[in-house]
């Protein structure tokens, strides 16, 4: 008040400016009243009338494209949902209805057999609540393990510095870009002729054949070097990296190790990449066949049981091909078995699809 | 106090080779042994033996064999490469419009997202296969008719109704089939999708306001704004494609790798994947060096 008062003797002007200032700050915005369409019509073409013609341009374009656009957007986006979910929607029918009515022309969505057998078949051949409960130790045990290894990793590459750390993360990069067919078999023949320590061998005389067990997916899970686990680690470097700094060195200060730092700080604040990178690395290994045919004989996994599906099917319920069943008609036990191997990923997703969708767009991804 | 500051910054150092060991003890066994062994089997005849694999140095003969005998390696190399040339743009282009749709408000966003995601948990597994009509293990019905998946022939249809009929068979062929993948192409955009998205929510305020202000259009600002800022994330892109296309398990060049693979020819098969993968090292890097000139980046 003091300050004001010496202002207003020196210049009255400015004195009169900032009681002016102040009066209008201490009185409230008046609330605009609702007009009808019709009075804000008029608003605008007044309020146009008033500018200039580059200007009336742009704002009665931006009207109309204002317009016309939500309806355009809104039959686009259903268009492309209905290309996505099309498949969905027919493997849905096509699972409930009988091998007939896929030689029946004018049944296109709907049957009118409604039946379960093919999911029962399906089942059966692919021996599913067995295999079910296989998949799910494989691919949500590897999954976990992977993410912490691969957060490890990433933390290790986003945060220290080090000799040799560039040569090192090339080599990451070079897992991201190598198709995992080039290194398989020195994989499969390290798993068949398993030798600890590398002196097992000369030891004993013999060879641990790892081959059938889910060695071969946890080994290199609990190494982060998984499926795909390159590109994890390039994902959690990016997210650890763009974490500010301070909040490490406040931990630090407080006596934090390493680790306990890692743990107590930085994981709670990179919550929305751990996420998903676990649903894409469930994912990944739930949709692998590739390499769980390289390591396993015997088909224990769902996405295996599903590949070879035609295979068991014509075994096991069409009894060595004595029941004569024509390509069209597999259809109906090949979308059941489809289906029946999406459901639980499916249900996961849309579990989770909240947080995935809302939080990935915050995830690491934006720091690459 | 600079020699405890150095201690300090090398006991770090330490950690940081604490914190990537288990990794480089994994890497060590089941990716850089393997691809040093891998590398040297496309120069030798490897059969395999009880305990083990006999090795012969054949050197180039793998090479040799891959490229100048074989009748179907270099016909399917073109085929993937003419494939990944004319799809990998058209994923670019049309995953950035739909993050750029799916990043505006509107209802129904949430949902409409958690189905652009949907191809992201589906695309890679064998359901993706049998869908998009591979029925089959034994290959007896490997036709598209057994597709399951939308399609609709655009350009035949529009050439019906302007009125052409058969102008040019080949040609048509052609259309035909880039036409009726077109819209599936929906189902491998999601990743890239998702990179998009992120670097959409990057865009700083002041950007758009500015903008906003200066009176630019939507178009404006798409071309001076939306894609300067995204341009990092379009090489992230392109090369993930890339990658993706070329190391996909279904296509030719890599069923005719496991093929061979299975017929214990490891030293053909290494050849062939190993030139296969010296190409697509070659394309990522010319893709690398071209974008390094057009990307603008923040900061």
């Amino acid at each position: 008040m003091e300050e004001q008062a010496v202002q207003t003797k020196k210049n009255p002007v400015l004195g009169l400016i900032s009681g002016l200032l102040a009066k209008y700050k201490a009185e409230k915005p008046p609330k605009e009243p609702k007009r009808s369409r019709k009075e804000e019509r008029e608003r605008f073409k007044k309020r146009l009338a008033t500018l200039t013609p580059a200007e009336q341009k742009y704002l009665k374009r931006k009207q109309f494209i204002d317009a016309v656009w939500p309806v355009c957007r809104a039959l686009l986006v259903f268009g492309l949902c209905f290309v996505i979910i099309y498949p969905l929607l027919y493997m849905i029918t096509a699972a409930f209805r009988t091998r007939s009515d896929m030689n029946d022309p004018t049944i296109i969505w709907l049957t009118r057999h409604f039946t379960t057998s093919n999911i029962k078949d399906a089942i059966k051949t692919m021996d599913f609540w067995h295999t079910l409960g296989n998949t799910l130790f494989i691919n949500i045990g590897c999954s976990l393990v992977q993410v912490l290894t691969c957060a490890l990793t990433g933390y290790g590459f986003g945060r220290f510095k080090f000799k040799g750390k560039n040569i090192l993360f090339g080599v990451v990069i070079l897992m991201i870009l190598m198709p995992a067919q080039i290194i398989l078999i020195p994989q499969y023949m390290f798993f068949r002729y398993f030798n600890p320590l590398w002196i097992y061998h000369a030891v004993t005389g013999n060879y641990i054949n790892l081959i059938d067990t889910a060695f071969t997916m946890y080994m290199p899970a609990l190494t982060a070097n998984g499926i795909r686990a390159g590109l994890f680690i390039f994902l959690f470097r990016q997210s650890f990296m763009s974490l500010p700094k301070e909040l490490e060195d406040a931990a630090y200060l407080d006596g934090c190790s390493p680790m306990r730092t890692f743990v107590s700080v930085m994981v709670p604040n990179a919550g929305s990449t751990f996420l998903t990178v676990f649903l894409l690395s469930v994912v990944w290994y739930w949709n692998d066949y590739y390499v769980s045919t390289s390591f396993f004989t015997n088909n224990s996994t769902i996405a295996l049981q599903l590949k070879n599906l035609d295979a068991s099917l014509t075994r096991i319920i069409f009894n060595n091909g004595n029941v004569k069943v024509n390509a069209r008609e597999l259809i109906v036990w090949m979308e059941a078995g489809c289906l029946l191997s999406i459901t639980p990923i499916l249900l996961m997703y849309i579990f989770l699809q909240k947080y995935f969708t809302e939080g990935i767009a915050r995830s690491g991804l934006t720091g690459m | 106090m600079p020699r405890l500051n150095l201690s300090y910054e090398k006991k770090k150092g330490l950690y940081g080779y604490g914190f990537i060991a288990l990794w480089f003890i994994g890497a060590l066994v089941f990716f850089i042994v393997p691809v040093i062994q891998s590398f040297k089997y496309s120069f030798e005849d490897v059969t395999p033996d009880i305990g083990a694999l006999i090795e012969n140095w054949v050197g180039l003969a793998n090479y040799k064999r891959a490229f100048m005998t074989d009748p179907d390696f270099r016909r399917n190399l073109t085929s993937v490469l003419g494939q990944t040339a004319w799809q990998t743009p058209i994923i670019i282009i049309f995953s950035l419009f739909v993050a750029i749709i799916i990043n505006q408000k509107f209802r129904g966003r949430t949902f409409a997202r958690a189905v652009f995601f949907l191809p992201v948990i589906i695309a890679t597994g064998p359901v993706y296969a049998i869908i998009t009509g591979d029925l089959s293990t034994s290959g007896t019905a490997d036709a598209d008719q057994f597709s399951t998946m939308f399609s609709a022939n655009m350009v035949d249809e529009l050439l019906e109704f302007i009125g052409i009929y058969g102008f040019n068979d080949k040609l048509t062929e052609i259309l035909s089939t880039m036409t009726s993948d077109i819209l599936n192409l929906v189902w491998k955009c999601g990743i890239q999708i998702i990179i998009f998205l992120s670097a959409l929510q990057g865009i700083p305020t002041s950007a758009k306001e500015a903008a906003a202000i200066e009176g630019a259009t939507a178009w404006e600002f798409f071309w001076k704004i939306t894609l300067a800022y995204v341009s990092p994330m379009i090489l992230v892109n392109l090369v993930y494609t890339i990658i993706d296309t070329f190391t996909d398990p279904t296509n030719v060049v890599m069923e005719q790798v496991l093929s061979i693979q299975d017929d214990w020819k490891y030293g053909l098969s290494a050849a062939m994947a190993w030139s296969y993968f010296a190409i697509v090292l070659v394309v990522v890097g010319i893709i690398f060096a071209i974008m390094n000139k057009v990307i603008y980046y923040d900061n």
